[in-house]
């Protein structure tokens, strides 16, 4: 038997720690092409579910953080998209948790661009109010639907709900969303 | 007025009101860049199998000096055990000489009252210097 001292064990520790860096789920060049064609739409989610945009800017890194420190294998772009959106959706969810405030309209009206006409700003404020009466779940379902064009079986995927159900619980949504648009 | 839309109609309006808000989130995007993402996950992965790694040794670590202090509490025990034998012996000494008026005293140095303190004393030196190297080394 070798002969291992305690200091042949602190030095294999920070080997170890060295070592970090291989032990995420991704190399650098995916992860950063990955990060390139992800992040903007996963930041619209986040503010727009999480109705904070502190929050969204929080939870961005967190989500990249986790999906990077994940023993998944992915099968395909798709699929990893998918479960950095679960990721996204859980922390969201915990986060609500918390005592932040929920849905506080803080996307401030001076980031919208100056091109934008009056009616289109306005339009933009009867959407983010309309969703901020929806329950988040709610939200999220809408947009992963009509933002990220995901599929019934990707939304309950990201969301934790049956397939099945996702038919239901969207109509249920869209004419909430529209009954409150039209307010 | 409200009317009754049709469920395609509402599916119609729902859906371009979320594409363009959509669009709208995706303009004021700010993310930070790939290269920082990707350093600070670097960093934080780092941070936590270094401290994920140490945990044991910190528990090493107050064994040994729990282990250490143990020992030197029970050396200084043996100690004044030893010491009030020593004590005893050197009034004996200090008895005889007295009683026989003789100048030569011979010291038996294998004595158990001066054999004990003497390796007590030597043990918990050679201890000590053993956990304070393993304790302070590499920090």
């Amino acid at each position: 038997m070798a002969n291992v001292t305690f200091l042949d064990v602190r030095r294999l520790s920070a080997d170890s720690a060295d070592a970090a860096d291989v032990a995420l789920a991704m190399d650098e060049d995916a992860f950063r092409g990955f990060y390139d064609r992800t992040s903007g739409a996963l930041w619209g989610y986040l503010s727009r579910i999480s109705g904070d945009r502190q929050v969204a800017d929080d939870l961005l890194q967190e989500s990249y953080y986790r999906l990077l420190k994940s023993n998944v294998a992915f099968e395909s772009e798709n699929h990893r998209r998918n479960y950095l959106y679960r990721i996204a959706t859980n922390l969201v969810n915990d986060s609500r948790r918390t005592s932040r405030p929920l849905f506080d309209n803080s996307v401030e009206m001076s980031d919208i661009a100056a091109s934008d006409t009056h009616a289109d700003t306005e339009t933009r404020q009867d959407v983010r109010r309309a969703l901020g009466k929806l329950k988040p779940r709610e939200r999220a379902m809408l947009w992963l639907a009509y933002a990220n064009g995901s599929s019934h079986a990707e939304i309950a995927d990201v969301l934790g709900l049956k397939t099945g159900s996702i038919k239901l619980l969207l109509f249920r949504a869209r004419r909430k969303m529209a009954s409150a648009l039209q307010r | 007025m409200k009317r009754d839309y049709s469920d395609p109609e509402i599916e119609a309006i729902v859906s371009e009101a979320i594409a363009a808000e959509a669009s709208t989130a995706r303009r004021e995007a700010r993310p930070p860049s790939s290269a920082i993402v990707w350093w600070r996950a670097q960093m934080r992965a780092r941070a936590e199998a270094t401290k994920a790694v140490e945990r044991p040794l910190t528990i090493v670590h107050g064994l040994a000096l729990a282990a250490s202090m143990g020992l030197l509490v029970g050396v200084v025990g043996t100690a004044i055990g030893g010491l009030k034998g020593t004590i005893a012996w050197f009034a004996g000494i200090y008895a005889s000489l007295a009683a026989s008026g003789t100048s030569a005293v011979a010291i038996d140095f294998t004595s158990r009252w001066f054999m004990l303190p003497m390796t007590a004393m030597l043990i918990s030196v050679v201890v000590l210097s053993v956990a304070a190297f393993v304790i302070f080394a590499d920090e």
